[in-house]
């Protein structure tokens, strides 16, 4: 294993940029996605990159990796001007791209993965597979591979996964791994691997671009920071003047407000959904809650505890191997989504644009995909009233804030936190009993956080009853009425008022993990 | 990182553009070309008034099938029972009037039930069982045929048909307009509005964009998808009916080539206009091309097998720019 090298940070500052971006500019089709950004990476740093969505992050990296072409500006390599006219030539100067979504052949394994599409030894014209291994294994094992070179990656986690591209990068050789949101679905101590990986990696001379909402991760690991916004970069940050209030000042361009209001009466009021004893194995186990009206219910815990499943469970989408529910006092055994939205319960999906959206449709028609009773002329006639559905579509992108010219536009084409605007409208106008959001904020800018947040709170205020997961240990103490802490498929604490922290949450999660000495 | 990124890094924007414009009106272009240069090659027979009626005529029953067969695509799933149902409800049909009596427009609604039943039992397999759906019909339509050959013993039913079925093909009944014409506007009007301008549409075209995303909205996919097969199913029985009534026969067999025109006029639709969504007037250009084309052949006397060759290329061509525009949509 690598291990954590002082100097590093010295010695990368000191020399000749590795990579080295001039007054980038990029316009896509009349949106200017980049107005002029700037950013030098030397070797062995870990430079972090953060910026709301559409600041212009993914563009930069996109056209490092040579998907897209700038319309001005310079890259140097090593000191000298390079064209990227394709990912081939990136690979060439030793840039290596991890992405959210990790692209892997499954029914493949490991070892072919990592070797997929470069050159391999090879006998009587056959690839050579021991000689392979022998070559690959100790890359392997310096980043901390543990499965068998020979294990189907179908049955990797993510943290696994992670580790696997990185490899594969290394293998490739190369100088810059570009690393875009890593943590957004692994868990605790799959970070702590990562930052370990991160680390050795910088150590060993292989300079990171880190890329993350998360500013915590970006404090910890970082040895310089390039903010963006709006297509410029705004801000740079050497390691010493880091701080979390002036990144995020940096990254909104101001002061950002504390959502302060909490219902600390919300417990006392009507319980609308009651859930006993509920089981849909092999992810949730034994599940009882209470959720109130007028009330937001934190549900907490590491990535793998059962919070989407219950979600699901609740919403209908998975079945029910044991227990019973009451929806407003009466019994409510969804058989699928669309019974539990009859019923009066609404589901904002962990995925949105797999899971929420019909990304090449419009705006207007995935907002208004769970309300088309309220656009049509009469029940018996199911005739879209135009008039209807243009006005009720304008009013939730207008209520929600969402920044675009206009309703008909296709919803794939917004950034990130404009789309969950528009999953989160639909329920908006919907107005169920119960809506439950699924890190309602993953991959979202903090300005949208914000706002999604505070209309969270308003939902409640208005009597709805809300369940909000999250994997952020932050956002459950800003929002939550009451928490409930998650692990291994049952609740295992209850969290209420002052009690409600950033600590108590992940001590919960990880003391139930010991005790049931799974894993 | 989806290939669709790679193939439109090469392009240039005012490439991507012209080829978005190209991949949207080529069948249009191609539709007009095509008439525009059969008017020039044989100006006395083919841009006549009376001609186009025949084309139209003749196009008819292939609109109707390929319009049912659109909503079955519509909500991602394959159709390709629609001939050998057509087959069957035509054999059906005449059989019911001519040896049972049936009056015949009893006979129709029957068979037309019949065809909603055969959707349904092929939504049931694919929604229920979970069996591909090109599997799924293409099993439903084989014992579709057995069923044919049952009940009519492979012989035409031809002896006592009524002139009141044959004058359904043979009528005019509006402006001289022929019935089968008029038959085909209000079926694809009904179905242009039904996806178009209802909120049942909304929910189909859910259901084709992202069944996952259409599910956790709320919306019954399993119900929806039996509804594009049932669709599906009483356009086939129509255009059985229709069919029987212009030959003045029940003929097991008769419709089976309606499968390859049909899927060549959904494909090359959904190249129409929309970036590879199929939609219903998309259809109806790809059906007229087809005509046309096996029109203008006809009039210049082209043997049998070009039409085969004419038919297996457009529907590969039809395919080829249905692709093509969705990697432009979604670069």
């Amino acid at each position: 294993m690598l291990t954590h090298d002082d100097t590093r940070s010295e010695a990368g500052t000191a020399g000749l940029p590795l990579v080295s971006a001039r007054e980038l500019s990029k316009t896509f089709g009349g949106v200017q996605a980049l107005k002029g950004v700037s950013i030098d990476i030397v070797p062995g740093e870990v430079h972090g990159l953060v910026g709301a969505n559409g600041a212009g992050k993914s563009t930069l990296i996109r056209i490092l990796a040579g998907l897209i072409v700038p319309d001005g500006g310079e890259i140097r390599v090593d000191g000298r001007p390079v064209s990227l006219p394709d990912p081939s030539a990136a690979t060439a100067l030793g840039m290596s791209f991890i992405h959210q979504e990790l692209a892997f052949v499954p029914g493949m394994t490991v070892l072919e993965n990592i070797t997929l599409g470069i050159p391999k030894p090879s006998r009587f014209g056959m690839v050579d597979w021991k000689a392979t291994e022998r070559e690959i294994a100790p890359i392997a094992a310096r980043v901390g591979i543990t499965a068998p070179l020979s294990a189907n990656v179908s049955g990797l986690s993510t943290a696994e996964n992670w580790l696997v591209n990185i490899c594969r990068a290394l293998v490739r050789k190369a100088r810059l791994i570009v690393m875009d949101e890593p943590t957004a679905s692994l868990s605790a101590d799959e970070v702590e691997k990562l930052f370990t990986i991160v680390e050795g990696l910088s150590a060993s001379g292989v300079a990171v671009l880190y890329v993350s909402h998360r500013l915590d991760e970006i404090l910890r690991l970082c040895d310089r920071v390039t903010v963006f916004r709006d297509g410029r970069s705004v801000a740079g940050f050497e390691r010493t003047d880091l701080a979390h209030g002036r990144l995020v000042e940096a990254i909104v361009g101001g002061k950002v407000d504390r959502l302060e209001s909490r219902h600390e009466q919300a417990t006392i009021a009507d319980v609308v959904l009651s859930v006993r004893g509920v089981a849909s194995l092999p992810m949730v186990r034994d599940v009882s809650l209470d959720l109130h009206r007028g009330e937001v219910l934190g549900i907490g815990g590491l990535v793998g505890a059962g919070r989407s499943e219950l979600a699901r469970l609740i919403f209908g989408a998975d079945r029910l191997d044991a227990g019973s529910m009451m929806l407003d006092g009466r019994p409510y055994a969804p058989r699928s989504p669309s019974a539990a939205v009859k019923a009066g319960v609404g589901l904002v999906p962990e995925e949105r644009r797999t899971e929420a959206l019909i990304l090449t449709k419009s705006i207007a028609f995935n907002a208004l995909l769970a309300n088309l009773e309220k656009i049509v002329r009469s029940p018996l006639l199911p005739l879209i009233d135009g008039q209807k559905r243009k006005t009720l579509a304008e009013a939730i992108m207008r209520d929600l804030a969402v920044k675009t010219d206009s309703i008909d536009k296709a919803v794939g084409k917004l950034s990130g936190g404009n789309q969950q605007k528009v999953v989160i409208g639909r329920w908006l106008l919907k107005r169920p009993r119960v809506l439950i959001l699924d890190e309602p904020t993953r991959g979202v800018d903090i300005g949208a956080r914000a706002e999604i947040h505070r209309l969270i709170r308003k939902l409640a205020d208005d009597g709805m009853a809300v369940i909000v997961i999250s994997s952020d240990p932050d956002e459950l103490p800003d929002l939550s009425d009451r928490v409930l802490v998650m692990a291994e498929g049952c609740v295992v604490r209850e969290l209420r008022g002052e009690a409600i922290s950033r600590t108590a949450i992940i001590e919960a999660s990880y003391r139930a993990k010991e005790q049931s000495g799974k894993r | 990182m989806s290939d669709a990124t790679f193939e439109s890094r090469r392009l240039s924007p005012r490439t991507r553009l012209a080829l978005g414009v190209f991949a949207r009106y080529a069948t249009i272009i191609g539709l007009v070309g095509m008439i525009a240069a059969f008017s020039v090659l044989s100006p006395r027979a083919f841009p006549t008034l009376n001609n186009f009626t025949n084309v139209l005529n003749q196009a008819s029953l292939a609109v109707i099938i390929s319009g049912g067969l659109t909503l079955a695509v519509i909500v991602g799933e394959l159709d390709l029972s629609v001939g050998f149902a057509a087959s069957l409800h035509g054999v059906l049909v005449t059989g019911l009037i001519v040896s049972n009596q049936i009056p015949v427009p009893v006979a129709i609604l029957i068979v037309l039930l019949l065809g909603a039943l055969v959707g349904y039992v092929n939504g049931l397999i694919v929604t229920r069982l979970k069996v591909n759906s090109v599997i799924a019909t293409l099993g439903v339509g084989t014992i579709l045929t057995g069923l044919a050959f049952a009940y009519a013993s492979g012989v035409p039913i031809v002896a006592g048909v009524p002139e009141s079925f044959l004058q359904i093909s043979l009528g005019r009944w509006l402006f001289g307009i022929p019935n089968n014409i008029l038959i085909m506007a209000v079926v694809l009007g009904s179905l242009w509005v039904l996806v178009e301008r209802t909120s049942i549409g909304q929910e189909i075209q859910a259901v084709g964009g992202n069944p996952a995303a259409a599910r956790l909205a709320g919306i019954d996919v399993a119900r929806i998808k039996t509804l594009g097969f049932v669709i599906s199913g009483v356009c086939a029985a129509l255009t059985g009916v229709l069919l029987s009534s212009r030959l003045g026969s029940g003929t097991t067999n008769a419709a089976d080539s309606y499968l390859m025109t049909a899927f060549a006029a959904v494909f090359l639709g959904s190249a129409t206009l929309r970036d590879g969504e199929f939609h219903i007037v998309g259809t109806l250009i790809g059906a007229l091309i087809i005509a046309f084309g096996f029109n203008g052949l006809n009039i210049f006397g082209a043997p049998t097998f070009s039409q085969y060759i004419f038919q297996g290329a457009i529907l590969i061509v039809a395919v080829g720019l249905s692709s093509l525009g969705r990697i432009i949509a979604e670069s």
